[in-house]
This record gives structure tokens, sequence and C-alpha cells, in this order.
């Protein structure tokens, strides 16, 4: 937190000089089968497997079960950055930390914010200028960012450019699909037990596209505190709407739910923890969560069976 | 909900906890201030995070008890190579203090960063110690951290007598043959214990405030020992129960960083009114003292000389 700035400033030193030597040994460039791909979260990762296929190889800066909005980058990282030949963030603030380091590497590097090439007005603004960072939680959303990739990857390879595009539409039209049976399922909870509680608001988008309620104890960001009002007022909406489970996230602490678990259960309304969701960050490999279809379906299942069963 | 029953369960449970952390970080804190030592907790509580992470890299576990024996150890271990510095490199108290925060807290932002580089499962939130996370207390918090604070003001009762020689005159204490360093670093470490205990409630960073602040601020009231160790108790439990009621009535207030602004406003409080040290006794003495000599012959101008 403290070191957080001069931190990313002395990665971004490091990443320039690494920069700097990269260019100097250009006429030697290491071998490697097809352009290298850098994303920074395991779910922009996703996406650009699933539109490049096997021409490209990424690799996803952060891995499973990493929170992107205090991550902070290590030299290594830098040093990744620095040999990509293109660069796949998330955008809109998601990677905090990151943003600097990214926005220099834009001077050198290809850098594509795929989140960023969304219509403005299919964002969730949280203040003015600033967009709730969480898209791919909206499959039908999310899809709007395959081509902005099907062409970045183009551009490093021309020879796949078709079969980008090809992948991008195919990969695309499965979303839309699967938005449509996202929404049936959650369609079978009881409408007033619709409600998503969990520890920060990453999911507003998925709230809004699947037609339930998103309260989550944390601001947007997890860096925030929850206060005392904060914890009370879900403990009312809990008990009042007689919830029969809140959620737990892979990547955030779950001391508040912890918390609001034992608020509930106090004033009579047992409580159980409806299972981790996946939130900023995919499964690792044999989680069952390797993709972001699989996870929304997860997701999606466990948020049904949380709240759909019981009482 | 109606406003006129009975609180909150999540506030209840915060208010007590926090109270009771307040009250004995209030008491045991004045012996830190007393002896001019008022930053060793600040040394202890940056150390800490480096306990918290050590502890959940060797047992995997994140429960508040691990989380805050980790914490212990580290800040026991921060305070050892505090007073080893001082003794057998000759540095002075504050140079070697600010080398042992400094160093702490850099290894704990440095395994912090390692953790979530390497992407271990459930590291997520272990920064919250850096902040804390007051408003999430469980009963079993608040059972755990009320026990350890109770037990804390207890030592300081039981050894009022001896802390209090050894923090005015410690010659004296060590000519009547007590053993003043080991009484000293007791207390010390019982300054530590506090800093861990106020961890969940205040964070690594704020908790040196609740050690510190109610201590300063009681010492503006009273000259003597048992009377400010009370009052520094007391502010720092309505410090605490203030910032916990501001939270509570006003959404996104974050509760940990409201009790340190409370406790600041009770300091601020005592600064101006409190009686003979505070600024306006002070001015209206000053006030008085010109007066009299301007009924004189002399008439010096220190009618504002304190500012």
């Amino acid at each position: 937190m403290y070191f957080g700035l001069s931190k990313t400033a002395w990665g971004a030193r490091l990443l320039s000089a690494f920069a700097a030597a990269i260019a100097c040994s250009a006429g030697v460039a290491p071998g490697g089968d097809g352009p290298r791909v850098v994303a920074t979260t395991t779910v922009v990762a996703d996406l650009v497997r699933q539109v490049a296929g096997d021409r490209v190889t990424v690799d996803a800066l952060m891995g499973p079960g990493i929170d992107p909005h205090s991550y902070k980058a290590t030299p290594r990282d830098a040093d990744r950055l620095a040999r990509a030949d293109l660069v796949v963030a998330s955008g809109l603030h998601l990677e905090g930390k990151l943003g600097e380091l990214l926005d220099r590497l834009g001077r050198r590097t290809r850098v594509v914010a795929v989140a960023e090439t969304l219509p403005r007005d299919r964002l969730l603004e949280v203040a003015p200028g600033l967009y709730d960072p969480h898209v791919w939680f909206d499959a039908r959303l999310w899809s709007g960012c395959a081509p902005a990739v099907a062409e970045a990857v183009a551009a490093a390879d021309a020879d796949g450019a078709e079969t980008f595009r090809q992948r991008a539409r195919d990969y695309a039209a499965r979303l839309v699909a699967l938005d449509d049976e996202l929404r049936a399922r959650i369609a079978t909870i009881p409408a007033e037990r619709r409600v998503l509680v969990t520890a920060h608001d990453a999911f507003r988008y998925f709230g809004r596209a699947y037609g339930i309620d998103v309260v989550g104890v944390q601001g947007t960001s997890t860096e925030s505190e929850a206060g005392l009002a904060d914890i009370n007022r879900l403990v009312d909406l809990i008990v009042a709407r007689k919830l029969p489970a809140v959620f737990v996230e892979t990547s955030v602490s779950d001391r508040n739910v912890e918390a609001l678990r034992e608020g509930a259960r106090a004033r009579g309304q047992p409580v159980t923890l409806g299972g981790r969701l996946y939130s900023d960050s995919l499964g690792g490999p044999g989680s069952g969560g390797e993709t972001l279809e699989a996870v929304l379906r997860a997701n999606v299942e466990a948020i049904v069976s949380g709240l759909a069963g019981g009482r | 909900m109606s406003p006129a029953a009975a609180l909150p369960y999540n506030t209840l449970v915060v208010a007590a906890a926090v109270a009771a952390v307040g009250f004995a970080a209030g008491v045991v804190g004045c012996f830190g201030v007393l002896r001019r030592r008022a930053l060793v907790g600040d040394a202890a509580s940056h150390a800490t995070l480096a306990g918290v992470v050590s502890a959940f890299l060797l047992t995997g576990r994140r429960d508040l008890p691990t989380l805050l024996a980790g914490a212990f150890v580290a800040a026991l271990a921060g305070l050892a190579a505090l007073v080893a510095i001082r003794r057998f490199t000759r540095t002075r108290d504050d140079a070697a203090t600010a080398i042992v925060l400094g160093v702490s807290f850099g290894l704990g932002i440095a395994l912090l960063s390692g953790l979530s580089a390497r992407g271990v499962a459930g590291a997520g939130g272990l920064e919250q110690f850096l902040m804390g996370h007051t408003a999430a207390l469980t009963s079993a918090d608040a059972i755990a951290l009320a026990g350890v604070s109770a037990a804390a003001v207890l030592v300081v009762w039981l050894a009022l007598k001896e802390a209090t020689l050894v923090a005015f005159d410690p010659a004296f204490a060590a000519a009547c043959g007590w053993p003043v360093p080991l009484l000293d670093y007791a207390l010390v470490a019982l300054v530590a214990v506090m800093v861990v205990v106020g961890l969940p409630a205040a964070g690594a960073v704020l908790v040196t405030a609740l050690v510190v602040i109610p201590p300063v601020a009681a010492r503006q009231w009273t000259d003597r020992v048992a009377p400010m160790l009370l009052l520094a108790g007391t502010l720092g439990l309505v410090a605490a129960l203030g910032g916990v009621a501001a939270s509570a009535l006003v959404p996104r207030l974050p509760t940990g960083p409201t009790i340190v602004l409370a406790a600041a406003a009770l300091f601020a409080v005592s600064f101006f009114f409190a009686p003979e040290r505070g600024w306006l006794a002070r001015r209206r003495m000053l006030r008085d003292v010109a007066r009299r000599i301007a009924a004189g012959t002399l008439t010096p101008d220190e009618d504002h000389a304190d500012g």
C-alpha cells in the first residue's frame, strides 16, 4: 500500500532497462511458434485463448486466486511484459496498480484493454467518468470484446487473421447462447430471494444481466474497508428477505461475510455459506473453473442451489 | 428495524470488542508515553505484518488467533532487535526504532507481495491487517480480544508500584535492587501485546494511535499516575465507542480510522481545555502574570508569548 507507487515506479524503470536491452538485441529475436501474448488476468487470458487458439502462446500475469485490484507488479512481470508481442489487459482500472506500468508500456508494445473497447453506454458508471470493470460477468456484453482481441492478434500474426475473426464470431455466439441459459437458471429462484449478498461489488453486471439484486459489503474495489453501517444494513436485508445463503469469493477475504452470517443468525435467520463464487480470477488447472464459460456456469449453479433450496 | 429498539447485533459485538481494546490500550500505553518510548509501539505494530503473513505461510490458516499469534511473535522479535541494536551498536533510541520499524515493515510488504505474486490461494485479504477490519469482528474475536485486554490491564494493576517507580526514577529503582531492565522490557512487551490485540480493531498503521493518543491526552489532565491510567483507559474507551457509533450511523465510513479520529478529537479537547496544562488555562495564567507585571513597573511584551 505504502510501497505500491514506488514499487510500480521501480518496476517501470526496470522495464525500460529491459526494453532497451531487447531493442538492442532485436536482430537475434528468440525463436518460438507464433506471437507471444501476455494477458493481465486469467479472465482475459481465457478470452485470448478462445479467440486465438493454438496460433499464439498466452501467458497470464496474475495467476488464479489473485486479486487484480491490489496486485503489485514484480520486476519479473515487467520482464514478461517487455518481451510480449501483444499485451491484453482488462482495463477500466481493474488492474489498479498495474495500470501505470501498462500505460508506459503502451509506448513500445501494443496494449489492448478489452473492456475499454465496449460502448460506454453499456457500462455501469460508478462515479463520473469511472466505470465498473467487472464486465465479464455479463456474457453477452463480454462477447463484444472478442472482435477487438481478434484484430489485435491479427496485427501480430497477419496469416491467422481470418481464423481469428472466425473464432471470435464463434466464441461470441457461444457466449450469447450461454447468456440465455444463465438467465433461465436464475429465473428458477423465487423472486423475493433473488438477492446475491457477497463480499465486494464485483457482480453488478451479473445482476443487471440476469435479473438478481446484488449487494456487496465492500465497494467495487477490494481496497476499501467496510463500515459498521454497511454490515448492519446488509444484516437487515438478509433478515427482511429471508435469504438462506450468502456468498464468498475466491479472491477476496471472507471476514465480512462471516460477520454478516453471525449477525443474521443472532436475529433468527440462519444463513448458509453458498459456496465460493469466482470473481476476479478463474480457477486453476483441475478446479473445473478453467474457462470463463465454466466459471459462469459454476457461479450460477452455486447461487441457484444456495438461494432456491430449503425453507 | 426500529431505531429505539436494541442496537443491532453486529454493532454490539464490535462495540464490546473495541471498547475493551481501547481501554486496555490506553492504560498500557501510559507507561510507554511516560518512559518516552511512544514510538516503540509503532515499531512493534509495523513488525506485526511480517508475522501475520508468516503465520499464514507456515500454517495455511487464516483464523484470527493464528494470525495474531504470528503477529505477537513478530512484534516481540522486533522489540528484541530494537534492544539489541541499542545495546550493541550504540545507536540512539529514535534511530534504532526507525530502523526496526522500516526494516520489519519492508519485510512484511515483501512477503505480502511475494504471496500475491505467487498466487497462494486464500492470501487475498491479508493486507486488510494494514488497515484493520473492525466492522467484521465476530463474537469469537470479541471474546478473545476482550480477554487479552482484561489480562493486560490486570498485569498493569498488579505491577503498578514497580512500573511507576521504573518510569519516573529508574536509578532509585535499581538502587533498591529491582531488575529495572527486565521490568522495562516487560512493560514494553505489554505494549506489544496491546498493539497486536489492537490490530483487528485499527490495523497495523493506525494501532499506534490507540496506545499513544489516549495517554498523551490523559497526561494533560493530571500529574498522578493512577488517575492518568484510569483516564487514559476511559478516553480510549470513549474514542472506540465514538468511532463505532459514527461508523454505525454513517454508511461507507470505515470503523478503524474513525476510532483514531475520535481519539484525536479527545486529544484536541484535552489540549485546549485541561486545567493547568491546557492551552486556555495557560493563556489565562500568562495573562494574569502580564497584568500583574503591568501593574508594577516592568512592561514586558509577553501577553501572547505562548502562541
